[in-house]
Parts: C-alpha cells; structure tokens; sequence
C-alpha cells in the first residue's frame, strides 16, 4: 500500500478534485475511486468503460497499468473518460 | 479668522513637494517603496488628480455620510431584517461582510503606501484621505454586522474571516496581498484604485445597494452606497499614475499591472459576488443578471477608461468576456456543494422558475450545470443525503485559490494549465492564471494553497472534518448549510416526476 495523490477531472463533471490512489491499483480502479466522488453525486450513471488519461492527453492508459508503471507524477492531472 | 477660499491656494499646496537635501531623492523614496521606475520627481509633479478637496471639506462631507447611514441604522433597527429577509439575501451580506470588511484594512496600509511613497504629491495627498476612507469602511462594516452576532455566529466572520485558514478568506487574503500589501504606491495606485476600485468596487457596492433596496434592507444598501462615494472619490488616484508613466514611456510595465490585477480581481469577484447575484438574490429582488452588471459596469466602463489613457485592451479580453458566461455558475456549484467550508449559507437557486430565468439569462445553461444539479435534486428528493455533500477536496488554482472548474454537462470541458518550476508542480485554474505566476514567480512561489498544506501535513487530521477545524469553523452552526434547508427542492418535484 502506498498512497498517491493525484488531481481527477471526470467527464461531464464541473471540477478537478483531489483523489488518493495507490501506487498498485490498475487504471481501472482509479476511474473506479474517482467515479466514487462524481457518479451519482453531480453525474449520471451511464454506460461505457472507463479510461483514464494524462490531463488533455490523446492517448489512453492502458486499463491494466498501474499507477506506478504510468510514470505518473504526484498530484499530476488525470481526466477519466467514457469510451462508448 | 477668515479663510482663504480653496481656488487661491489649492494649486500651489497640491504641488508642492520635496527637495531633499540630507538625503538622495532614491533615499528618500527607494524604488522598491515607491515604485517610481526611475522616474524623477519633477515629472511626477504632472500628476493631476482629477477629484480635488481639502481636509475641512473632507471632514465635513464624511461626517454628514456617516450620520446619514447610522441614522438609517438607528432608525429600521426594528425592521427585523433578519427575521424577515429571504435566507439566500442574509447568506449575501455574510458572504460580503466577510470577505470584505476586514479588507478595508489592508486597504488603509495601501493608501498610507501611497501617502509616503508616491512621489507625486497630489497622490500622496489624495492618499490621505483615502487612508481614512478605508478606515470608516473597516470600522462600519464591522460595526452593522455585529447587531446579528447575538442572533447567528456566522456574522462573527465579518471579523474572523481575515484571521483564519478558510479557503474564501486565503483567496481574498493572497489577491489583496498581492496588490495591496505586497506592492510599491504606484503598483497599488495602478493595481488598487484603478483597476480594482474603478470597476469591481463600483459593481459591488452599487450593484449590491440595488439588490438591497429591493430586498427592502434599506440599512445595507445606505451602508455601501455610503462606502461606494468614497470610492469613486480615491478610485480616482490610479488614471493620473498611468498618464505619468505612459508620458514618460512605462506603458508596457503599467499595462502588466493593469492586466494582472483586472484578472485577479475578476476571478475573486466570480466566486463571491456572482453567485450572490445569480442564486442567493431572490428572484423577484435581481436587478439584473451578473453578466448584465459585468458588462455594465466593468465591461464597457474599463474598455473606455483604458482606451482614454491610452493603454491597450488586456491581452486575455476574449477569455475573459467566455469567462462571464461560464465561471461564476461552477464556481457556485462548488461553494454549494462543499458549503460546510463557507461561513455563509449558499442558497441554491435552482427551482423551476429560477432555472428558467437562469436559462434566460445564460442560454445552455441548462445543458450544463443543469445536468449536475438535476442528479442533485434528484439526490436531495430522495433523500440520499450523503450523496450531496463532498467526501474529498476540490483542487485548487495556485494562483486565484479557488477551486479548479470548467463547463459541465454536455459541452464538457475542465482545462487545467499546470507549471512545474523548481521541481514543484503548480496548478492553475487558467492561462492567464499560470502568466500571471510567469510574470513574478517569486512574488508567489512559496505560498502553499489549502490542498497543498493539507498535502504537506499541515491539516491534521487528514481529514474533511480535520480540514473544517483547521480552516477555523469552532461549531457546526458556524459552517454553511443549504440557505433553504432544501426546501427549494420541493418545488422541483412535479418538474422531476415530468422528466422521469
């Protein structure tokens, strides 16, 4: 277990927020900890995966990488997107 | 003994200044006090102020403008307007009294900047009583909210606000910091009373004093139209520093100044002043919309002053007229949705009708933060409590402190301009946030933003309740709840079954 903070925008949300991860935990479970904090609360659920993206970024992580094999830094920006 | 009228001595006196002979004229006013850009003294004697008066007639004018807004005090004291006020009205003059009546003080230190500093000496005698000025507004603005102590503890946040780590106080805090206590007189001259005064004070408190007379809270709209004759008066001091430093080829360094502080002042304005205008003011009491007062008021007033003196348009006015549709509404969305962190109750805003005069206003809006706030009212409908209120912190903008927003709903877009400057990652709430930081980065490199000190250990424990204490709250009566105790969504009921 290892903390990391890190700053999540989520799609059709107003803000960024800060979120704790952990180093181990795979894309997947970071869209998860960060829908926690949005779904339900000012978004609608919706179908779609979830994937997650350097702030901006084209490109996707893929949904199995850890946060520490994205080469993330502390407190960097993520977006988390439907992919429909 | 017979006095002399002001026209035979008022020029001579407005004009006289210094020749120092103990002391070098940079002793006497080093550049880093004065902010003179090595402009000699003998030019500064061009400064002409253009609202003259003398220290018989000051006194005399602010005395009559006191007793005229006490005795309006003294006289609806029964009025109850407390128990009578819509809440979202109430939640208004905490908010305000809050934000800025302590304020005023740092205010006071600016003039007094000016007062010594400035070498223009029509400036250093504008200043004060600009000195004074601000002290009438601290003193009144402390003095009318506290009647309410007794009847709601938030009011103490007229005082405590200031001496505490609220994230709204750190905002108000960092911004008049940086153009008042942390600036040289004329940057204050440029920063304080022209671009902060001429357009941002004038809208708050004649924009408010409307909102209040129709709200029917005649002691509070007398207060700030007061405040407001002051402010015209000594907002006045900046146009005459820019003609000096424009005259004498500075209008680059003068229009940065300009930039940085209309920006600065701006965003703080967003979150404080727009939703008050747009979502607490009951309905029935808005004069007009924010943007209907930004455009009036700041928009077309500071497009004029500029031009007149010949500087240019800042070079973000595009972003910032998209900014006047868009903020503000995130903005609120945030102060509600985490308003136990407020010392004020932040009224939604969000029934049928408000939505429908919101929609009006800001055509879209419905299709953006209406998306979030149907899940919300729907939450709030339900009864699923725990789902309308935060469980983390928002992240925020190194530069305004206020938290990081974008559009919602269907036109989606949250842009973060991040910088990362010796080894430290910053984040910014938008381009011209992160120049601002580029443009003197020593000026804010050091100052750590509530999610940074909560980072670094400072808020303990790292929790949401452990970040309330450390931003001051003393008692769960202090921290904001819903104006309405969600009252509101009952009336958005029939609307929701429709829509189901």
């Amino acid at each position: 277990m290892s903390a990391f903070p890190i700053h999540a925008a989520f799609e059709r949300d107003f803000l960024v927020q800060l979120i704790v991860v952990d180093l181990n935990d795979s894309m997947d479970q970071v869209a998860e900890k960060v829908a926690y904090h949005c779904v339900n609360r000012r978004v609608a659920p919706r179908k779609g995966v979830m994937r997650v993206r350097k702030h901006q970024s084209s490109e996707l992580f893929p949904r199995g990488m850890t946060v520490a094999e994205s080469g993330l830094k502390p407190t960097e920006v993520i977006d988390v997107v439907f992919e429909d | 003994m017979a006095m002399h009228p002001r026209k035979d001595w008022y020029e001579l006196t407005r004009s006289t200044n210094w020749t120092p002979s103990y002391v070098t004229e940079e002793q006497l006013f080093p550049e880093q006090m004065s902010g003179h850009m090595g402009i000699t003294l003998d030019k500064w004697e061009s400064y002409d102020e253009p609202y003259k008066t003398s220290y018989p007639e000051y006194v005399s004018i602010q005395r009559e403008k006191d007793a005229g807004a006490y005795s309006v005090k003294a006289a609806l004291e029964r009025a109850q307007i407390y128990e009578n006020a819509d809440p979202g009205w109430i939640s208004t003059l905490k908010a305000h009294y809050g934000a800025i009546a302590v304020g005023e003080y740092a205010a006071v230190t600016g003039e007094g900047r000016m007062a010594r500093f400035s070498k223009a000496p029509g400036n250093r005698n504008m200043a004060a009583f600009g000195m004074m000025d601000e002290l009438r507004h601290g003193q009144i603005q402390l003095f009318f909210p506290h009647e309410y102590c007794k009847k709601d503890r938030q009011f103490d946040w007229a005082w405590r606000a200031y001496q505490s780590n609220e994230w709204a106080a750190i905002a108000a805090k960092h911004f008049f910091d940086d153009i008042i206590t942390g600036r040289d007189a004329i940057s204050v001259a440029i920063m304080l009373t022209f671009s902060f005064e001429t357009g941002f004070t004038n809208m708050q408190f004649l924009g408010l004093a409307a909102d209040a007379a129709d709200a029917g809270d005649y002691t509070f709209s007398s207060l700030i139209s007061s405040i407001q004759t002051d402010e015209s008066r000594h907002a006045q001091q900046g146009g005459p520093a820019l003609q000096v430093l424009i005259a004498n080829g500075k209008k680059e360094e003068a229009q940065k100044k300009v930039d940085i502080a209309i920006w600065r002042a701006w965003r703080l304005f967003a979150v404080l002043t727009g939703p008050t205008m747009d979502y607490y003011t009951p309905l029935e009491h808005r004069q007009q919309s924010f943007k209907e007062f930004m455009y009036e008021w700041i928009i077309g007033q500071f497009e004029r002053a500029l031009i007149d003196l010949g500087l240019d348009k800042p070079w973000y006015w595009d972003l910032f007229l998209k900014d006047i549709d868009e903020l503000h509404h995130s903005y609120h969305m945030g102060v509600w949705y985490w308003r136990t962190t407020a010392w004020w109750n932040p009224a939604a805003g969000v029934t049928p009708e408000e939505r429908d005069w919101l929609e009006e206003k800001y055509p879209g809006w419905n299709k953006r933060w209406g998306r979030c706030w149907d899940v919300i009212t729907e939450n709030v409908i339900e009864g699923r409590m725990e789902l309308v209120s935060p469980e983390t912190l928002p992240t925020i903008c190194n530069m305004s402190q206020i938290p990081l927003v974008g559009i919602p709903g269907d036109d989606w877009e949250v842009k973060v301009f991040s910088l990362e400057h010796n080894g430290r990652l910053y984040h910014f709430g938008s381009e011209v946030d992160r120049w601002i930081f580029q443009q003197d980065p020593v000026q804010y490199q050091n100052h750590l933003n509530v999610v940074d000190r909560f980072l670094a250990g400072q808020i303990q424990p790292m929790t949401l309740e452990g970040a309330l204490q450390y931003m001051g709250f003393q008692c769960v009566e202090e921290m904001g709840k819903d104006a309405h105790d969600f009252a509101w969504a009952e009336k958005c009921k029939p609307e929701m079954k429709k829509s189901a």
